[in-house]
């Protein structure tokens, strides 16, 4: 049946309200305030500015460490120490080297991560205030709406449809079916975070892939109310080593936050080569380090999340610009791996982006030709800058942590350009070595991590402290393309391993009438997007929800 | 503005938004300087005329069939269109119900006329007129306005107006006139059939002083059946984990946990549960807890009360043949 859609039509649409799309927005409605106090033509008007979020509210998606460099809220928000909610400034660090039972602090803080200067925050806290003042300027903040499908017309795109909402698991419409609307603009922008699921289409349907595939990891976090006293506020703490292994890229991190909340959480690389690697395991044993547990011990779990983050950096950055488009923040791959930071360079991207649409729309003309400025902009920002100089420190790692401290040692002296430059990478995927095992039994789940219930916990249990929650009659979110190719192939090649990469719990293989079978439980999905990412074979597509559903990660 | 109100009827009694529409037409009437026009549409439906006369409006028109008895999204468009030629009003307002979503977008095509449907207000200026709709789930609403050629078609939503806002005659009551109509039983296309009303099968969980809970050890879909000659030889109602509900091996509204029901019976009893944080909170409170699960360290046993390691389709059978034997 064809679905006759309502239509709207804005200037500018802008998918996803986290750092970069809110950065893009309010700056935008800066410009245009500037523009009609100057009595300039053409009329623009922050009414005609949409952004639509999936999340049930403002910065219910949103995930980092995090510790924020805050050069970029500094030129979006002049005055941001006034208003933003910063939790604390960073008061001191330390990298430490885990074996296990022991720690070995590094004499001095690698100069990356050093974070005088800088903010520990809660960057749920930052969009949701960034999406307050976003929505005093008059701009249309769509809450619970997905950009489902993408609109494309000449070389490029002109807007998105939004998901029908209030469909069954069979496809079917229920009583409270609305069908999405159908939203044009002179120029959207993607502002997606990492592997944002339109960003992926486009960059393969119109060929817009930088040198290098991107790269990703997995960032799984915990946020814990623990005993006074256990660390100082604004401590920040890094570790490399145990529970990881040397031919894993990773470590953990600690930050002290105010009132005894601590932030933990352990990346890793969605590069290894064990496909029943289990990151969520890994982070949970990361807890059981001494240095680790005398700080969380006899504290209490607040919230659970995880989000893959994209590592690629200046190589894998897709061409950002198309006719009618633009891609900004993680979507646009400006994450600097090497200081683990990346909301800073989001804002930053999706100021430049605004400048670039302003120009634009008094041209007349948002072509991607005149869009190109923005790639110029970022060329001359010190976003570039900042990126260049670590252009390859994420794939000097690609064969462990010795060869890529030794490498990376190079690059640093050599402004980033090492031994060799470009460093090539593959995607994370193929990195799996294949376990070829002989029958077709499903790997034992028995023996999975189950946690002691205080300290360390199962996925199920972590899950719940997501917060995430879904309508449960609609169409699954995870959709498989070959789903034989799990049952017959994946169970003997790889083990299955989404029952493992998953942080929430959401694959099981099961075995039903004495045939094993892919069972998904979508409504625990934490939209992270890591099996999107680390399937073996690709064939797994996350596609966003009906609209609200998610995790609530306020206070990460 | 010459307005036809159509109301909605069903079985001899008009559907309370048909007033909240009402009110909404007196308003346009006062603002536009027009007439209004109310329709009643059936079969013997001429006390509802009576009882809309009663109300503030210049005529009540009787529009009555054979085949308006039941409801078909033919003959009612097909009646309406008829009137519509024949009144020549300027706007034609519905009540926005299930019924009126059905055939007014039917009725506004055979027309050859776009519809506003579901409006929450209107407004006047200029001489003219703007209905106001919701957008985004109400997040943010649109301007409306009608581009061709009257006769225009609106629907408004239910509560968007007050019915009890809605005016009585000034003189006592309006004048009745019928208008007739013509249908063949051969342009009515579908057949109605006897009008039924879903059995509320909802179980009221929360009351259900006894519950026997499935969980995934239940294994298979036939072996729901077991537990639920337990739960029925107990006194008892079933219910269930996400997964079970999940598989569709029983109906959602019977799901217990955090994205179900949270229920509180004088005895739980859990059968292959685990125990997952999901689902416990769904039924922590219960006044005794006994669960049957293989696996001695199922989180389950740590919140229940009795707990029996061991094969629940050894146990499972047991019990009901000892309640049975004591029923």
């Amino acid at each position: 049946m064809a679905i006759e859609r309502e239509q709207l039509e804005a200037d500018v649409l802008i998918v996803g309200a986290g750092p970069g799309g809110l950065a893009c927005a309010l700056h935008l409605a800066d410009l245009f305030e500037k523009h009609t106090a100057a009595g300039k033509t053409p009329a623009l008007s922050a009414e005609n500015i949409y952004v639509l979020e999936k999340g049930r509210e403002v910065g219910a998606h949103q995930l980092s460490g995090a510790i924020m460099d805050p050069r970029g809220l500094r030129e979006l928000v002049p005055d941001f120490e006034k208003g933003a909610p910063l939790d604390t400034p960073v008061t001191g660090d330390a990298v430490y080297y885990f074996t296990e039972g022991e720690s070995f602090k590094l004499p001095i803080t690698p100069p990356p991560l050093q974070n005088h200067g800088n903010y520990v925050v809660s960057v749920s806290k930052i969009v949701k205030w960034l999406g307050g003042l976003v929505e005093k300027k008059g701009i249309n903040l769509f809450t619970q709406f997905a950009g489902r499908e993408l609109i494309y017309e000449k070389d490029g795109i002109a807007g998105v449809i939004t998901e029908d909402k209030g469909v069954d698991k069979n496809g079917k419409p229920k009583d409270n079916f609305t069908p999405g609307y159908e939203l044009r603009a002179k120029v959207t922008v993607l502002a997606e975070g990492s592997r944002g699921s339109l960003t992926k289409e486009m960059v393969n349907k119109l060929r817009l892939d930088g040198l290098n595939p991107q790269i990703y990891g997995i960032g799984i976090k915990e946020l814990w109310d623990v005993q006074p006293g256990r660390i100082e506020t604004g401590f920040v703490a890094h570790s490399l080593g145990w529970p990881l292994t040397t031919d894993l890229y990773g470590g953990g991190w600690i930050y002290g936050m105010a009132n005894n909340r601590v932030s933990i959480g352990m990346v890793v690389a969605l590069e290894y080569k064990n496909p029943l690697f289990d990151p969520h395991e890994a982070f949970q044993k990361f807890k059981t380090h001494p240095t680790v547990k005398k700080i969380l011990e006899g504290g209490k779990l607040v919230r659970y999340g995880a989000k893959t983050v994209p590592y690629g950096g200046w190589y894998s950055m897709p061409r950002t610009y198309v006719d009618g488009g633009l891609i900004v923040g993680d979507s646009a791959s400006v994450l600097n791996s090497q200081r683990l930071k990346g909301i800073h360079t989001a804002i930053k991207t999706g100021m430049l982006a605004a400048e670039t649409i302003y120009e634009a729309l008094c041209k007349g003309d948002t072509s991607a030709e005149t869009l190109s400025t923005y790639q110029k902009k970022i060329d001359q920002s010190w976003v570039k800058k900042e990126l260049w100089e670590v252009r390859n420190f994420h794939q000097a790692f690609h064969h462990g942590l010795v060869p890529g401290l030794i490498q990376s040692g190079f690059q640093f002296v050599s402004g980033g350009r090492g031994l060799s430059d470009p460093m090539h990478s593959e995607p994370g995927y193929k990195a799996y070595q294949k376990r070829n095992r002989s029958s077709a039994h499903l790997v034992d789940q028995n023996f999975r991590f189950k946690g002691d219930g205080k300290l360390t916990f199962d996925r199920l249990t972590d899950v719940y402290h997501s917060g995430t929650r879904h309508e449960e009659d609609q169409p699954c979110h995870l959709i498989v393309l070959e789903p034989n190719i799990c049952v017959d192939r994946c169970v003997r090649e790889y083990g299955n391993p989404c029952q493992y990469f998953c942080p929430a719990a959401v694959y099981e293989m099961v075995t039903e009438k004495g045939a094993p079978k892919l069972k998904i439980n979508a409504a625990n999905c934490v939209h992270c997007k890591t099996c999107d990412i680390a399937d073996p074979y690709q064939i797994i597509n996350w596609v966003p929800p009906e609209g609200g559903g998610g995790p609530n990660y306020e206070g990460m | 503005m010459k307005i036809l109100l159509v109301t909605e009827q069903r079985e001899g009694k008009f559907n309370n938004v048909s007033f909240e529409t009402l009110a909404a037409a007196q308003q346009l009437v006062q603002h536009t300087k027009g007439s209004l026009s109310g329709v009643v549409i059936g079969k013997a439906v001429a006390p509802l005329a009576d009882q809309l006369a009663a109300y503030q409006l210049d005529e009540v028109l009787l529009v009555e069939h054979d085949l308006l008895d039941k409801y078909t999204p033919d003959g009612f468009s097909l009646a309406l269109k008829q009137v519509i030629e024949s009144v020549k009003p300027d706007l034609v307002l519905f009540p926005h119900t299930y019924q009126v979503r059905d055939f007014a977008p039917k009725l506004a095509a055979s027309l050859n006329k776009g519809m506003i449907g579901d409006c929450i207000d209107y407004r006047y200026e200029n001489g003219k007129l703007i209905f106001v709709r919701q957008m985004f789930q109400g997040r943010t609403s649109a301007d409306v306005v009608f581009t061709g050629e009257a006769p225009w078609i609106a629907s408004f939503q239910a509560s968007a107006f007050r019915a009890d806002l809605a005016a009585k005659h000034a003189a006592g009551k309006a004048p009745i006139k019928s208008v007739a109509v013509e249908l063949k039983p051969e342009q009515i296309r579908t057949k109605p059939l006897e009008l039924f009303r879903e059995a509320k099968q909802a179980v009221d969980l929360t009351a259900a002083p006894i519950l026997v809970s499935v969980g995934r050890g239940i294994k298979a879909p036939e072996n729901i059946a077991m537990a639920e000659k337990l739960a029925k030889a107990m006194h008892g109602e079933i219910c269930a984990s996400r997964p079970i509900c999940d598989e569709g091996w029983l109906p959602m509204d019977r799901q217990i946990g955090s994205s179900g029901q949270t229920v509180a019976p004088k005895l739980y009893l859990a059968l292959g549960i685990s125990g997952a944080i999901q689902h416990v909170v769904g039924m922590k409170g219960a006044r005794t807890i006994a669960a049957i699960n293989k696996d001695q360290n199922a989180p389950i046993f740590e919140i229940a009360d009795y707990g029996i390691v061991g094969d629940l389709f050894e146990i499972v059978p047991a019990l009901i043949e000892e309640f049975e034997k004591n029923a």
